[in-house]
């Protein structure tokens, strides 16, 4: 049993060393790639599109690029220029643009060798017509390689994926839910949603079982995976799923459960206002593909009259997985977070200090003879101290990163009181009674964007069991529109309420608290820079938001009125078609939540701290497009409009 | 999990011949294509540039295989169990760490070569990059076969530092020959105490080991008649007082090895800073005359003023 504990373990290693370690496959000719400390230089040029860049950016850094040998990495559509004797490697969707684009390649004989690597399957007629190109341009010996990568997703996190940036409108829960939708389009759309998924599994190396719930576009998504994936297996020869690709350390006696829930679900939660970290980065400032825009005012000072006003500067931050301080806190509520930043500067501080004593007593005791003993000590601190040098100025770079995001992230929920709308949300979603009457709130001119209130009254429109009377309605509605909102999101979940019969609305939520002020006064008298004043401090209580409740339900076989009525498919079974009885009667190990219609990373937090208690257990969480509050108001005010 | 589709390409290619051929279109595939690919071939610049950066990474490849197969033989000097084959002799390590170092100045001459030339004829953006970055890729491969070398060099400066040190460990002119054979006696028991601690040790040990037997014999054959009750008490305690000695002395020894190894690293790792100055320096240097010439120039802007 431990074995197979280690092996799920191993194998759940994670969906990002996956895709990194297929990524250097590529970039290496497409051989295993072994590192050799005296091996000879091999370089390269990597040419993608803007799919490919979405996906390598977030994984490989230019400095690992050029490990691997790369010495430059350029637009597919961009002016390049003949570079001889260089093999180039090629990272593209295979659309009828960028196999024109590469045809005219192979025609301007632009570089030495081609290994061409389609992120999805190529189809037989494109490949043809590359073929053609290529020996019109007498080039067919130039073209080395060419693959199928199956890489068609990009990953995040180690355990979290999104479907693509590029083309975000084209998925997003707008596109999905308009009213105007073709069946054609609703087809691309759900096509395109089945072909990353179809990548995820390859990549991943495992067939799901996939419940779903009716009547829904997940239960759409659902039904062609399933045939999509049934196809693959029957096909012996060409299955990508025979035993010998997928890597040792497999999903050996336990298959993945696949939960397919649709946006509809919970329209609550992407409007939430947050409170951990993460979540808190991606609500209220500039954040996608793990890359953090910041604008920094440049303080005041006067400038001499009739010089040009000073500009802000933009900066921008990668948070990756060698950060170790993100890693650790990116789950963490904000108060931990300041906290945290404070505690690393000064043990930072305290290195520092260590280093430059160092200085001084080497100085004093070069000439003594009596303190050899001494000397060498310090000879072996010394060195010690040199090299930890890097060390210590990476610390002080991730510090100075971490202190920069969450100024301006403190800026932003001072300036919009967010933990007062954080707090009020959470009463409202865990059905407590309510201090402050809503309407206050909405009038209130301190508070918050007109935009926080909209999500705040939306927020508080979907929860409520019976909708607020006419009159109470108008009310709230004038308030909205004197603070400046914009009421076309409302128009449109009005629609959904009445379309979806949601009787049990989002309950169960639990309850937060605030926590006495003692860890408030004290990072305000260590003199920090996260000065606090006036900021709630409030604490998370674990609570299950809809999707996690829904995947509890599936994954421990729970009964539940919600869930039982979930379809089932298992591709690998002979008989095509679906039944509502589940054949495996033991809970999951192994789960991957994926929402159709977008999802954010409050759901992400909340699945990330509901597996944390349970021992040997894992889930993904994807979803076809990451959007924060204010993109999500956007769609549902687009949707209001029709 | 990739699939390799190169085969169906190929495939491709052939069906798209045929059907050429059968629609008559006129292609530049089959036994002309060929010809003309040699023709199309020739006149492309074949790229001096990398030909002669892969000269380069040839010759760096041949001095990494020159130390490696040399290695052994190099650092494993002062087994005595090893046969003639194995023993080189200093002068042969010198020649070995000479070469070495002409070799790689000639290599990093060679790369500085290239940077200089590389740019001069080339107009495009990309491919200065390209040779920027393929000649940084090249330095680096030199940089880590360097390491080789140096890593040996260290060990081997190192024992040579303990010889120097130890031949110092004697004790003081004491002319009496039996108590310099005792004095090998005992270091034989420190020794032999010490074996268990680790390899860096080994050598001065073995050292004492080497000469040990030679002298032992010497002293064997001389003290067996002369010692009386008393002498053999002094020499007891004159043991004893030794052994203290040279357990400090050993420590002594310990010490000084770490710190000369360090120091070695030290060094490494301010040579890399310095070197890497210099490059900065020598930017800041161009940039400052490029300065000094701006404002020369801005001056006589400034004088030509009043004349208009």
């Amino acid at each position: 049993m431990a074995a197979a504990a280690a092996a799920t373990a191993a194998a759940a290693a994670s969906i990002r060393e996956r895709q990194t370690v297929a990524l250097k496959r590529m970039l290496n000719f497409n051989v295993p790639h072994i590192k050799n400390s005296t091996g000879e230089p091999v370089w390269k040029v990597l040419i993608y599109d803007r799919f490919g860049q979405d996906i390598i950016s977030p994984l490989l850094s230019v400095k690992e690029l050029r490990d691997m040998g790369i010495t430059l990495h350029l637009l597919l559509h961009s002016d390049r220029d003949p570079i001889p004797d260089v093999p180039a490697v090629y990272f593209v969707m295979p659309t009828e643009e960028n196999i024109d684009r590469m045809c005219q390649d192979l025609r301007n004989q632009l570089y030495e060798s081609y290994y061409l690597n389609f992120i999805s399957a190529i189809s037989r007629s494109k490949l043809e017509d590359i073929a053609n190109a290529a020996l019109a341009a007498s080039a067919v010996t130039q073209v080395a390689k060419v693959f199928d990568q199956y890489l068609n997703f990009i990953t995040l996190e180690d355990d979290m994926f999104v479907l693509c940036n590029q083309n975000k409108e084209l998925v997003s829960y707008r596109a999905i839910n308009r009213p105007d939708i073709t069946d054609t389009e609703m087809e691309t759309v759900m096509d395109t949603i089945v072909d990353s998924l179809f990548c995820f599994f390859v990549t991943l190396g495992a067939v799901p079982i996939i419940r779903c719930s009716r009547g829904t576009a997940a239960e759409m998504v659902a039904v062609k995976l399933d045939k999509k994936l049934r196809e693959n297996l029957r096909d012996a020869r060409n299955s990508l799923f025979t035993g010998d690709t997928l890597g040792a350390g497999q999903f050996s006696f336990q298959r993945p459960l696949l939960v397919l829930v649709d946006r509809n679900i919970d329209l609550a939660t992407p409007l939430h206002h947050t409170w951990t970290y993460q979540a808190l980065v991606h609500d209220v400032l500039d954040f996608h593909l793990n890359r953090v825009n910041l604008e920094e005012s440049s303080g005041v000072e006067n400038s001499p009259a009739g010089a040009r006003p000073k500009r802000k500067n933009k900066k921008s931050y990668d948070l990756t997985p060698v950060d170790k301080f993100w890693q650790k806190h990116k789950g963490s509520p904000f108060p931990e977070v300041a906290e945290s930043v404070q505690q690393e500067l000064e043990s930072y501080r305290a290195q520092e200090d260590e280093v430059k004593r160092l200085k001084s007593i080497m100085g004093l005791e070069g000439e003594d003879e009596g303190a050899i003993s001494m000397l060498s000590d310090n000879t072996a601190k010394l060195t010690s101290a040199v090299s930890s040098l890097p060390e210590l100025l990476e610390k002080k770079r991730l510090i100075d990163l971490h202190t920069n995001v969450a100024t301006a992230v403190l800026e932003h929920i001072k300036a919009r009181k967010l933990d007062v709308y954080f707090e009020y949300e959470e009463k409202i979603m865990s059905k407590t009674t309510l201090d402050k009457s809503l309407l206050d709130i909405i009038s209130d001119p301190d508070a918050g964007t007109p935009e926080d209130k909209m999500r705040l009254f939306l927020i508080y429109y979907i929860s409520t069991q019976q909708a607020p009377s006419e009159a109470d309605l108008e009310q709230y509605k004038k308030a909205l529109t004197d603070a400046g909102c914009n009421l076309n999101p409302l128009q449109y979940i009005k629609q959904w309420k009445a379309f979806t019969k949601m009787a049990s609305a989002p309950a169960s939520y639990g309850s937060t608290t605030t926590k006495p002020m003692g860890l408030l006064s004290r990072v305000m008298n260590t003199g920090s820079q996260f000065v606090m004043e006036g900021v709630k401090n409030l604490v998370l209580k674990q609570q299950n938001l809809p999707v996690t409740r829904i995947l509890d339900n599936l994954m421990e076989m729970k009964s539940n009125p919600e869930t039982d009525d979930y379809r089932y498919f298992d591709p690998k079974m002979l008989r095509g078609n679906d039944s509502s009885v589940p054949r495996n009667k033991n809970p999951f190990q192994e789960a991957i939540v994926f929402v159709v219609g977008g999802g954010n990373y409050i759901e992400y937090q909340n699945l990330v701290d509901y597996i944390k208690g349970k021992q040997g257990k894992h889930i993904l969480y994807g979803c076809s497009g990451l959007f924060n509050a204010t993109q999500f108001i956007k769609q549902l005010s687009q949707l209001g409009q029709k | 999990m990739a699939v390799d589709i190169t085969l169906l390409f190929r495939a491709s290619v052939k069906t798209v011949k045929t059907r050429n051929k059968a629609l008559g279109v006129a292609v530049g595939g089959g036994v002309d294509g060929s010809r003309d690919e040699l023709f199309r071939r020739s006149p492309r610049p074949k790229g001096d540039f990398s030909s002669r950066a892969r000269e380069v990474i040839s010759h760096i490849g041949k001095l990494r295989d020159f130390l490696l197969e040399h290695r052994k033989d190099y650092i494993n000097a002062y087994s005595h169990t090893m046969s003639e084959y194995g023993r080189m002799t200093d002068t042969e390590r010198d020649q070995i760490d000479q070469d070495a170092q002409i070799f790689m100045r000639t290599c990093s001459e060679a790369i500085q070569q290239l940077r200089t030339e590389a740019h001069k004829e080339i107009h495009s953006q990309q491919v200065k990059e390209h040779r920027t970055a393929v000649l940084d890729f090249i330095e680096d491969y030199l940089k880590r076969v360097c390491k080789l070398y140096s890593e040996q060099r260290a060990i081997r400066v190192k024992r040579v530092v303990d010889k120097k040190r130890l031949s110092k460990l004697e004790p003081e002119p004491n002319t009496k020959t039996r108590e310099s054979t005792s004095s090998e006696k005992v270091s034989q028991s420190p020794s032999k105490d010490s074996e268990e601690n680790p390899a860096t040790e080994e050598r001065p040990e073995k050292i004492l080991a080497e000469t040990q037997p030679e002298l032992g014999t010497w002293g064997d054959g001389k003290g067996e008649d002369e010692l009386s009750p008393e002498e053999i008490q002094m020499f007891e305690q004159e043991n004893q007082r030794l052994i203290g000695e040279m357990n400090s002395l050993f420590d002594e020894v310990r010490q000084i090895e770490g710190r000369v190894v360090e120091i070695s690293r030290l060094q490494e790792i301010f040579t890399e800073k310095v070197l890497q100055q210099e490059a900065e320096i020598d930017s800041i240097h161009q940039l400052v005359v490029g300065a000094t010439e701006n404002i020369k120039e801005g001056n006589e802007d400034i004088r030509e003023v009043p004349h208009l």
